[in-house]
């Protein structure tokens, strides 16, 4: 073989550039809100905590967080057990229009910003506007179809023969589906968890559309104003923004294995 | 005595019996199952769209009055200098993407996925990093980070070019970071879309190329480029999605400023409806956003099926 040893050292340096350009401006955010003063110096003199207490002092922060949090759990709560239903009947069932299913995997790729305009003004219609309900409906339907697809994907790779043998020793269908294929599909479901809440937790273009009321903004909406009202008080802002960076990033790093293989692994099949 | 006498065929006739009965009852379960989902969309996202193509033909007055107008608001929206520069803005937004992030993403997913690399599975979740970052809470960094004073950008730019430019506000420099930026948050995910696709290559056709005398050039020109296509014209079609609707990112680094010189095509949408409240104009700039994202899909088809 003439091809030569190939050289992993160059191959490391590359992939620590890589790593390092996606890491940089989050070491950055996090810099800034901890040091004192905003300032180009890349380790700070002193550290403090001054912008963390600063945003904990403001009761409108906890009033963003809690309306984050109920909206992003609500979704997860609304959207898991009908992709599950949904991702189990596509998995193992054959009827009749089933070829149409391709669609699921059609409508996350559309702009749904064009889908939204029409949308709100259905929910004004409904008296749904200023309604966090609203937004959590808004969340799970546009999360559906790419949430269906995934988790027919991972229940495509448990074996249908367990469930056959429950079915034959007289399980129903329902019952095979519950207590058989649901444990076995947990990764699946939490990867599907994870994607619904953190995809909720940080848009923030459905929240304006349908959230106009100050005391029922999510937190990226919060941030939004902050800016409006602090100008360039950079160390308040990026705290805020690296404590609402932390529950996806808390979630993404407990289950990040199972949460790749639903986005990647499973997206190519 | 029965069953001896049975037939073959009333016994394969049984069969079928059993098993249409098992179709019917499995086809109803499937629907059941499905039904909450397709209701939810046929509800939330179907009706919407066509509604939405319906509203782009009306006219509302404040009083509630709707009109049907034909095509007068299409024409209002191509007659005006404003509209389409948000149209050459939404473009250059996507095409400066898609040519920052999608040759990068290739030679960085060529890298990671070498057979020489162990101990990379480590490195996954670093990569991942900019994809669960809220778009507002980057855009806030990269605020910080082109700060008009004092923001390293800002002192970089300065030390290169001896003037101290208020990046933000200068309409070249606004849509360069805005571009950048984009390009942050979706590299890492479309190399690792790119570098998930490459895997699925078997490893035994390299091999085997590698016995037949094939260079590192053969092996990429002829196995890892036409095997990885679909992936490739996937990621450019997700990349071409994400930049065409993003009104998130945008409008939080500049609110479409200074003046209209970031407005994209998603920022305008964003601003008639939710800010001025002209839902029919609003409707009108996403009937045609989403003409052009078909078409960009209808492109990178084509792409995928060429040989």
């Amino acid at each position: 073989m003439k091809r030569k040893k190939s050289r992993p050292f160059w191959k490391w340096i590359a992939v620590a550039c890589i790593s390092l350009f996606c890491v940089a401006p989050l070491l950055w955010g996090l810099k800034v809100s901890i040091a004192p003063q905003y300032d180009t110096s890349i380790i700070p003199r002193r550290l403090t905590g001054e912008h963390y207490r600063y945003i904990f002092s403001r009761p409108e922060f906890f009033q963003y967080l809690r309306n984050s949090v109920v909206v992003s759990l609500s979704t997860v709560a609304f959207a898991l057990p009908l992709s599950l239903l949904g991702g189990y009947a596509l998995a193992r069932f054959n009827f009749p229009g089933k070829q149409f299913s391709f669609l699921f995997l059609v409508f996350p790729l559309l702009p749904l910003i064009a889908v939204l305009v029409p949308l709100v003004s259905f929910l004004n219609r409904l008296g749904l506007y200023n309604k966090l309900s609203a937004l959590v409906v808004v969340n799970a339907v546009f999360n559906l179809p790419l949430t269906v697809w995934m988790l027919r994907n991972f229940i495509m790779e448990v074996p249908v023969e367990i469930e056959e043998a429950a079915l034959v020793d007289g399980c129903s269908r329902i019952e095979a589906l519950w207590k058989i294929t649901m444990p076995l599909a947990i990764p699946g479901l939490v990867a599907a968890t994870v994607f619904i809440f953190i995809t909720t937790w940080n848009n923030y273009l459905y929240a304006s559309a349908l959230i106009t009321k100050p005391s029922l903004r999510v937190l990226p909406q919060g941030i939004l104003a902050f800016i409006g009202t602090w100008g360039t008080y950079w160390g308040g802002l990026t705290a805020a923004g690296i404590i609402t960076l932390i529950p996806p990033l808390v979630l993404f790093l407990l289950f990040q294995r199972w949460f790749i293989a639903g986005l990647f692994g499973q997206m190519l099949k | 005595m029965w069953p001896l006498r049975r037939s073959q065929e009333s016994l394969s006739e049984e069969k079928r019996y059993a098993s249409l009965y098992r179709w019917s009852y499995e086809s109803r379960l499937a629907y059941l199952f499905l039904m909450p989902s397709v209701l939810l969309m046929l509800l939330f996202l179907i009706f919407p769209l066509l509604s939405g193509i319906v509203m782009s033909l009306q006219e509302s007055t404040f009083a509630g009055e709707v009109s049907f107008v034909g095509l007068k608001n299409f024409r209002l929206l191509l007659r005006e200098a404003r509209f389409l520069n948000n149209l050459k803005l939404s473009i250059t937004y996507v095409l400066g993407n898609l040519s920052l992030s999608i040759p990068l993403a290739y030679i960085a997913a060529l890298i990671i996925t070498s057979q020489d690399l162990r101990g990379l599975p480590l490195f996954r979740g670093v990569f991942l990093l900019p994809f669960i970052t809220a778009p507002v809470v980057s855009s806030v960094i990269f605020l910080s980070l082109t700060d008009a004073s004092s923001g390293p950008v800002t002192l970089l730019i300065e030390r290169i070019t001896g003037e101290r430019p208020v990046i933000l506000a200068t309409p070249s420099l606004a849509m360069g970071t805005i571009i950048f930026h984009s390009f942050w948050r979706s590299f890492p995910f479309v190399m690792l879309f790119l570098a998930a696709g490459m895997t699925t290559i078997p490893n035994e056709l390299y091999e085997a190329a590698r016995v037949d005398g094939a260079t590192a050039w053969h092996l990429f020109r002829f196995i890892t480029f036409p095997l990885t296509r679909i992936h490739l014209a996937l990621s450019m079609l997700i990349i071409t999605m994400w930049t065409l609707q993003d009104a998130e990112t945008v409008f939080a680094l500049t609110r479409g400023g200074p003046g209209y010189s970031t407005e994209v095509l998603a920022v305008r949408l964003f601003k008639d409806s939710f800010i001025n409240f002209n839902l029919n104009l609003g409707a009108t700039v996403g009937v045609i956003l989403l003409s052009i994202s078909l078409l960009f899909m209808i492109a990178y088809l084509r792409l995928m099926q060429e040989r």
